[in-house]
């Protein structure tokens, strides 16, 4: 009842009602989505500082600032700042493809269960129940098992466990749609439903919702391939992913050398805080969830 | 009231009972279903299959493999040659432990935060606690493994760490405490757990039956104890043992701990099924019990959410 009022009332831009914090969150997230890309790109066109597969013997695990190794080198003498900016192929790629497979699946699934109801919304919630029954990682050991994968199928497996929460939010939306005037008022012109569904519902109400998840997937699956391949279960040395160097700069780690594995972790913690504070500051800005 | 609450408990504790046994058949078709899917028989040679008395069509193989995991069979290690059930009770109650005592962790942490921030909205403390909590769920949490480990062998000279099953020295309780420690700061669900808690939270403490009662002086706290602690506290919890499980396997890992994520690893790495099966099946269960536990307590508070 609260936010219906609140709706009614006139609002400020987007910007001056926000919250100084969200703002810095929001502006971290994009920070870190355009760094990611860029290093995408750079990396997709071999635009490197250096060879990442070139070794030097006489600078192992050299500390950062080191002239000519911006980063430092790993244990084989690479240099770290060229794996690291490659290293972003091994999930770029594979998290998109997990994100598209969650938000398309999981918008059918929560149109299914939202729009026409009845024993669809059943089944709909009986998929997500046992989708969520599994921990992602034991369901994707199962499949390493069984099919020995790469990481896209791994990914796909990640897309379709990321479906019941969109599927979820989509039905949940819809529920909340159906009453308003609007829908109804779509309906008795006669537009097909399809149109009611793609263009009034899933694209002026939950596109925001849907970007929402989307940063929030990207997180989801940089952890899932990180731990992967820090498992070994992923992209295998010498092609470098951030998980492998945190794994293979660990044997260094107890004498004290510390940066081998601490520069891709520290990759790791940035880049996952800023998908998730994108996220969380999105989802505070355009759907305000958390502030009254 | 008591009284009243107890009859859509078990009302509800029925169905629900139905529910899982219903998810954790489908839990079994779906593990099932990947391991028949995978590319290999190692009973393709002519005659084998008929000598073995193995069925051939998958709904047979289902159903012989399904009645005897319903009676507590699950195989046999291919790599061990052990069976893989009292296996599985072996090394499960170490990811128990591991797992529960986490999650206690992360709760004792984020209530506190959680609560602060429900009750006097945002100050200068309890958002650097946020952020603070924002990071530490971003760190890898292998990585946060190994600075542990260092610190311990380092600062303290506690060696060997890596070791779970060797800890009978002193300090034994030390060695099992770190790697729940490990696992309940940095496991990545801090920072949802505070969102959730302070959501439902300060949800709770601006409805107007807790505005009756602060206007009467009664205790806010008491009224808004259920609903805006008790069944928001159960709820995330069972939504993370999932989470949990899985930065078991990768703690586990770390710390080489004999649980179920160990077994899980070296499963996959050797392509044993049936261990690999018994786990999956076995953490299913787990993540249901947890879910089926909160259902009951939000039932147990809310007595109308039965007559739905």
């Amino acid at each position: 009842m609260r936010y219906e009022q609140a709706d009614n009332l006139p609002q400020l831009p987007l910007l001056q009602r926000a919250d100084a914090l969200d703002l810095l969150y929001v502006s971290y997230g994009l920070l870190i989505v355009g760094l990611v890309f860029a290093s995408y790109l750079m990396g997709a066109f071999g635009w490197l500082p250096h060879d990442p597969r070139a070794m030097n013997v006489a600078l192992i695990n050299a500390a950062p600032f080191t002239p000519g190794h911006l980063l430092g080198t790993d244990f084989l003498g690479r240099d770290l700042q060229s794996r690291l900016i490659l290293g972003i192929q091994a999930y770029f790629i594979p998290g998109l493809l997990a994100i598209a497979i969650s938000i398309v699946g999981g918008s059918v699934l929560g149109i299914l269960a939202g729009y026409r109801g009845g024993s669809l919304e059943t089944l709909v919630t009986y998929f997500a129940n046992l989708v969520d029954s599994f921990p992602r990682l034991v369901l994707i050991l199962l499949v390493i098992a069984a099919f020995k994968p790469d990481i896209y199928y791994v990914m796909v497996v990640v897309g379709i466990t990321g479906m019941p929460v969109i599927a979820n939010l989509v039905a949940g939306k819809i529920a909340f749609l159906r009453q308003k005037s609007f829908i109804e008022a779509a309906h008795a012109l006669g537009l097909p439903a399809h149109t009611v569904i793609l263009k009034h519902i899933l694209w002026f109400n939950c596109r925001a919702a849907l970007v929402i998840q989307a940063t929030l997937g990207m997180a989801e699956a940089i952890l899932i391939e990180t731990s992967l391949s820090y498992l070994g279960f992923g992209v295998q040395e010498p092609t470098p992913s951030w998980g492998n160097m945190v794994q293979a700069g660990a044997n260094y780690f107890l004498q004290g050398n510390f940066w081998p594995s601490t520069a891709p972790a520290a990759a790791i913690l940035a880049t996952i805080l800023g998908f998730q504070l994108l996220g969380d500051g999105l989802n505070n800005l355009l759907e305000g969830k958390r502030r009254r | 009231m008591k009284l009243a609450a107890v009859k859509p408990v078990s009302r509800v504790l029925a169905r629900e009972l139905a529910v899982t046994a219903l998810l954790l058949a489908g839990v079994s078709v779906v593990v099932f279903a990947i391991l028949y899917l995978a590319p290999g028989d190692p009973l393709h040679a002519l005659g084998v299959r008929e000598a073995l008395g193995v069925p051939r069509t998958w709904h047979g193989q289902y159903t012989a493999w399904f009645g005897r995991v319903v009676q507590g069979d699950f195989g046999n290690s291919i790599r061990t040659g052990l069976p893989v059930l009292p296996e599985l009770a072996r090394v499960g109650v170490n990811t128990l432990y591991l797992t529960l005592g986490a999650l206690a962790l992360t709760l004792a942490i984020a209530v506190p935060i959680a609560v602060h921030a429900a009750v006097h909205g945002d100050t200068a403390g309890n958002t650097a606690a946020t952020i603070g909590a924002y990071i530490l769920s971003a760190v890898p949490v292998f990585w946060f493994g190994y600075i542990v480990v260092y610190v311990f062998i380092h600062q303290f000279g506690m060696f060997p760490l890596i070791s779970g099953t060797a800890a009978k020295q002193q300090h034994a309780w030390l060695y099992f405490l770190v790697p729940i420690f490990v696992l309940g700061t940095a496991s990545g669900t801090l920072a949802e757990m505070i969102r959730h808690l302070r959501e439902e939270l300060s949800r709770v403490l601006a409805e107007d039956y807790i505005r009756t009662a602060r206007a009467k002086g009664a205790p806010v706290w008491r009224h808004a104890f259920k609903e805006g602690f008790l069944i928001p506290v159960t709820e995330i919890m069972s939504a993370k043992i999932p989470f949990l499980l899985g930065g078991a396997v990768i703690v586990e890992q770390v710390f080489n701990w004999p649980g179920m994520g160990r077994m899980a690893w070296q499963a996959a790495q050797d392509r044993d099924f049936p261990v690999i099966m018994g786990i999956a099946l076995v953490a299913a269960a787990f993540v249901r019990s947890g879910n089926l536990l909160q259902r009951v307590v939000f039932t147990a508070v809310n007595p109308r959410a039965s007559k739905e």
